[in-house]
């Protein structure tokens, strides 16, 4: 009987377990506090299920923990530290309605009551449809991995009512400058001509995969195919196929699920001939070339924001990756997501010093001080142009940098655009 | 395009088959839908990752693994499924609930990194019909077809596969002839488990380890289930045939992203035109009357 009872009650505890951690709000104290006075509460409601979601949450708490010990917040004179509460919106994973990510980020909002919300949603889909909650509660919030262009469409529609929100991130329209200027480099470089594009079924994916198909078509290169497949999806053969047959010589992958590590492995499986250049998050960390045992070779992957790849040109992004590696091990840093971490390390630091100037909690005044935002951080120069978005560019010292690397033997990262942290020429791999 | 597609379309076809291989069992021999099959098959996944990197040698590894998760799969029936059998909608809550909480454990556990993966089994490649393909998704092909031989000559030609074939027929005649009904269903539930073990050391190394596998492989084994018919060997083979080449064709004469349709759409259609599955004969005469 007593047997019983312990295993119904493991079971419970089990079940308990679960639902915590699928709806859970999980306050974390922020850790040093040497800034006296109420706290100011920092509010995270992502994916935190996520890689980039963990790594984004984990660069704001060695943020917030660098400024409490330094003092915390000057706000009008009295030193007040950050605390960060987090929620878990699940909103990367398929299947996960809108409403329930929106669910999540009103009630941290209500039991909360945070004076800003920083990373934000995960999705482009769950970031344009908080907007609308956002404007409701006046809260600053700064968003660090959705990427649709239309979040500036809206506040340009619609300035005194989304003003609250800016991102800091790298945005569709940013990458797809940077994919087009790669593909121009290749095209001048080795005369390649012939792409076939892969993306995922989501927003920021299919927006960016169709941004860099008008720039090719207008740019006398022949679109071999362009495929778009579900989050989740597991086999590319097809397009694989497809791409192979129509002699693309550049294959451009556009993903953030875990599942599209596949296609790496798979296009090396069937010796297709051709240069992937995109982005496979599974493949951006520095621990990647184990996981996929050497299959990377040759493959260009892009960051979309420095910072978890180490760049000399922009010597915070060292730093960044050193102070990481000490706080959560070498192991965490080695396996730092290529989106998010960066821009959310610095997002408390751009908070902080509007705030200072804001002289006050206050959310308007909050906006506008962040919109005076002249900085510099992790991922180079930090403004934010009229619709409060990151300048993205080719230089830091003038504006926020995103970059490519390429793997090559024996499993490093080179970084090879743009030509500011280049440290090497691109390289055609062996099988081509 | 033609060739490719053949061979892909195989390929395809064999992994749903490993996938559904171990679900269809339990439910075709204890009857109980099993929806913690994709629960079980990432635990297998995770587990093989970690014996390899304790450092044990390949195969011990993977026989540890495929021992393991049949003993979890034992333990599943043994200590909550006994509970609820007999129950339909209890057994589905009950063994839903399990998968779930399993699959996010696992998400707690912080196990959403991208560093879990498995390694090949064999690395190289091969020109087939001028397709090229390689040594790890040929030998799925290889281990799909074993295991269904296996499991249609372990239900019909041996006394253990039988009188679990028995049991799944007509549980009271079977418990009438000394058949113990606890022990076929641990014994189902305990393959289903290894089943679902092999389809993960031989599936999980084309990608990475990821938790929403799970979710996924759950509906894949549904789907394939409910297309072939619950009891039927042969049915299951058809059944990851035409899903397999459906989604293929699919993906490459429409869109990739219409494939995932694909299952769903296999569903509707075969509850709608004949319930009891492609091949499937328990239900067949109720269907008549």
């Amino acid at each position: 009987m007593k047997k019983k009872k312990a295993l119904w009650g493991l079971l419970v505890a089990l079940m308990l377990l679960s639902v915590w951690s699928i709806s859970g709000c999980s306050p974390q104290e922020a850790p040093t506090q040497v800034a006296s006075g109420e706290p100011i509460v920092v509010a995270i409601p992502t994916a935190l299920g996520s890689i980039e979601g963990r790594d984004g949450v984990r660069a704001i708490e060695m943020a917030v923990e660098e400024i409490n010990a330094a003092g915390g917040v000057n706000l009008a004179g009295e030193q007040r530290p950050f605390e960060v509460v987090t929620i878990d919106t699940r909103e990367h994973e398929a299947g996960i309605p809108i409403h329930d990510a929106l669910a999540a980020l009103e009630r941290i909002i209500l039991t909360e009551e945070p004076h800003a919300i920083l990373f934000g949603a995960f999705r482009s889909e769950v970031l344009l449809a908080s907007m609308d909650v956002i404007a409701e509660h006046k809260i600053p919030y700064i968003v660090t991995t959705a990427m649709t262009p239309e979040m500036q469409t809206k506040i340009a529609e619609n300035y005194d009512e989304y003003k609250y929100i800016f991102r800091m991130c790298l945005n569709a329209p940013y990458l797809v400058m940077y994919l087009n200027q790669m593909m121009g480099y290749l095209e001048t470089e080795f005369g390649f001509n012939k792409a076939f594009i892969v993306a995922q079924d989501v927003l920021w994916a299919k927006g960016t995969g169709g941004g860099v198909e008008a720039w090719l078509n207008n740019n006398n290169w022949e679109v071999v195919g362009f495929d778009v497949y579900p989050t989740g999806a597991g086999d590319f053969s097809s397009s694989l196929t497809k791409a192979r047959q129509g002699g693309a010589q550049v294959i451009v992958p556009i993903f953030d699920m875990p599942q599209s590590g596949v296609l790496v492995k798979q296009a090396r499986d069937m010796e297709v001939p051709a240069l992937l250049a995109g982005f496979i998050s599974p493949a951006a960390p520095e621990n990647a070339w184990d996981v996929f045992e050497g299959e990377l070779d040759g493959l260009i992957n892009f960051i979309f924001e420095i910072g978890p790849l180490p760049a000399e040109a922009v010597p915070m992004s060292i730093e960044f990756n050193k102070k990481f590696g000490e706080k959560f091990g070498e192991s965490a840093r080695a396996s730092l997501a290529g989106h998010a971490p960066g821009p959310s390390y610095d997002s408390v630091y751009v908070l902080k010093e509007a705030i200072e100037r804001a002289g006050s909690l206050d959310g308007d005044a909050i906006v506008a001080a962040l919109e005076e935002t002249d900085t510099y951080g992790v991922i180079g120069r930090i403004r934010f142009d009229e619709n409060h978005q990151v300048v993205y560019g080719m230089d830091p010292a003038e504006t926020a940098l995103g970059g490519a690397f390429q793997w090559r033997e024996p499993g490093v990262r080179v970084p090879v655009f743009p030509e500011m942290i280049a440290e090497d020429d691109i390289e055609l791999p062996p099988y081509m | 395009m033609i060739e490719s597609m053949l061979v892909f379309g195989l390929v395809n076809s064999a992994v749903l088959m490993l996938l559904a291989l171990g679900f269809s069992l339990t439910f075709g021999l204890s009857g109980v839908a099993n929806f913690s099959h994709g629960g079980i098959y990432l635990f297998a996944g995770y587990l093989a990752y970690f014996l390899l990197k304790m450092g044990l040698p390949y195969f011990i590894a993977v026989v540890l693994t495929i021992f393991i998760t049949a003993l979890l799969g034992a333990a599943i029936y043994k200590l909550i499924v006994i509970r609820v059998r007999g129950i339909v909608l209890n057994e589905v809550i009950a063994t839903f609930a399990i998968g779930i909480c399993m699959l996010e454990f696992f998400r707690w556990l912080g196990f959403v990194t991208y560093e879990y993966s498995l390694p090949y089994i064999a690395r190289g490649r091969f020109t087939i019909f001028e397709t090229t393909l390689d040594y790890q998704r040929s030998l799925i092909i290889v281990v799909a077809l074993l295991l269904a031989v296996f499991l249609w000559f372990f239900t019909h030609r041996t006394k253990t596969g039988l009188a679990l074939l028995g049991m799944a027929q007509d549980e009271y005649t079977a418990l009438a002839v000394g058949i113990d009904s606890d022990w076929a269903a641990t014994y189902s539930f305990a393959i289903g488990g290894a089943f679902a073990a092999i389809a993960a050391v031989m599936i999980l190394p084309l990608g990475i380890i990821n938790i929403n596998i799970g979710y996924e492989v759950l509906l894949i084994a549904l789907a394939v289930t409910v297309l072939g018919g619950l009891e039927s060997t042969k049915g299951l083979i058809l059944a990851c045939i035409i899903l397999g080449y459906a989604q293929v064709i699919t993906s490459t004469f429409f869109a990739p992203h219409w494939k995932e349709a694909v299952y769903l759409a296999a569903i509707l259609i075969v509850l709608a035109v004949k319930p009891s599955g492609l091949l499937g004969k328990f239900k067949e005469l109720e269907e008549r009357v």
